[in-house]
């Protein structure tokens, strides 16, 4: 049969959410819902170094997207690139919650205890896919708990990591150890009461990052004392 | 302007060889390619999406929208690899046909006309497909597809070709 697909790729975009370097836009594309990043223009960068940071960063966002998934941890699908929009169209990740209204709603239900021990297998999933993630050089570079979903029932553990919009590729502990660092600082203010949550994170963490895990954590100790800027002395 | 993308699957073809030939010497003006090598019709959707996109930009590699579908479909940046790798042989019995822009559907029923073969829904390109193959032809690891379906990953890496350095 004659298969036509007349309607336009995008059919109303609807504005979901808008950080500091992009607007999410929610719609369709041919068919399948599709979430829209559009990197909008910063009027106080010069136009030339707007452009090529721009294009940078849509670059290294899908390459890292495709890097992750190569590995096996799960990214949203990358339909289309526009560069002259400064847009990526992609797989809206459906009937998902982030990690970060989990662990808020496992916390307001249950006393602290219990929430820590319903939380330990979550703990264990995120420090096994950050292990891999650092082990094969993907530096995440804003790694919150609003940017880990969770698909589906919590208990199947289906995390899909997004936003790779500062994510670069990088050998470094420093980069590694700072990525943990903003993780850290992030789990900290958001959630109360999640030291141990963090620590089960960075167990399993080193268990899947064997190369680098003993430099890395040395290092988020460093960081961990001097903020995530290293001091330019010198 | 709104471009259109129409998609045909024929099956049971005998004149692979002549609907070749009328669309290498501009009969008719369209992208033939390999059932074996799609998966899914979306797979289709994506490459010549990305096509026309790069089309009307100014940018595309090969001479026109239609070589473009099919370069866009492969994963090689060899124009040539990517035609006999997703593009139609002449032993074959079945073909996708995909026609951008044809708005009143006068390409489409003259390929009709042309294909001595079966009209079989696009969908039914499931039944063609060779996955073994395609995984190692858009090298997929087997590690990938524990948490990705075959659909997703091969559509990651058309719409991410340009950005590729693997």
């Amino acid at each position: 049969m004659e298969d036509e697909s007349r309607n336009s790729i995008a059919t109303m975009p609807v504005l979901m959410k808008q950080g500091a370097e992009a607007k999410l836009y929610k719609s369709t594309f041919y068919g399948k819902p599709c979430i829209i990043k559009e990197r909008f223009t910063k009027c106080y960068r010069h136009p030339s170094l707007d452009k090529s940071l721009t294009a940078h960063r849509i670059k290294s966002e899908v390459r890292a997207l495709l890097r992750c998934r190569m590995n096996g941890i799960c990214t949203p699908t990358v339909y289309f690139t526009n560069m002259e929009n400064s847009s990526i169209y992609m797989e809206e990740i459906e009937d998902a919650q982030t990690v970060r209204e989990y662990i808020q709603h496992v916390q307001a239900n249950e006393n602290s205890d219990t929430a820590n021990n319903i939380l330990k297998p979550l703990g264990v999933k995120v420090g096994e896919i950050l292990g891999i993630m650092h082990s094969n050089n993907i530096v995440h570079g804003d790694l919150t708990t609003s940017n880990m979903l969770l698909r589906g029932n919590p208990a199947g553990l289906d995390v899909v990591i997004i936003d790779f919009g500062l994510s670069h590729f990088e050998n470094f502990a420093e980069e590694k150890g700072v990525d943990l660092y903003v993780l850290e600082r992030a789990i900290l203010s958001t959630h109360p009461n999640t030291e141990d949550f963090f620590q089960t994170i960075l167990d399993s963490y080193k268990k899947y990052n064997l190369k680098s895990s003993v430099e890395v954590v040395a290092k988020l100790d460093e960081v961990r004392l001097r903020g995530r800027k290293r001091t330019m002395v010198g | 302007m709104d471009s259109t993308i129409s998609l045909a699957l024929f099956r049971n073809v005998e004149n692979a060889k002549e609907v070749r030939q009328n669309v290498m010497n501009g009969t008719f003006e369209a992208a033939l390619l390999k059932p074996s090598m799609i998966c899914d019709p979306f797979q289709v959707i994506v490459a010549a999406n990305r096509a026309i996109h790069l089309n009307r930009q100014n940018k595309m590699i090969t001479k026109n929208v239609h070589s473009e579908i099919l370069f866009c479909l492969s994963p090689t940046k060899n124009i040539s690899d990517s035609f006999r790798k997703f593009g139609l042989a002449d032993n074959e019995t079945s073909v996708m046909v995909v026609v951008a822009d044809d708005i009143d559907g006068s390409t489409m029923s003259a390929i009709c006309k042309c294909v001595k073969g079966e009209l079989s829904d696009a969908q039914d390109v499931i039944h063609l497909t060779e996955t073994k193959l395609i995984q190692k032809i858009y090298k997929i690891p087997d590690e990938e597809l524990v948490v990705s379906k075959l659909l997703d990953s091969i559509v990651s890496r058309i719409s991410s070709k340009d950005v590729l350095t693997l």
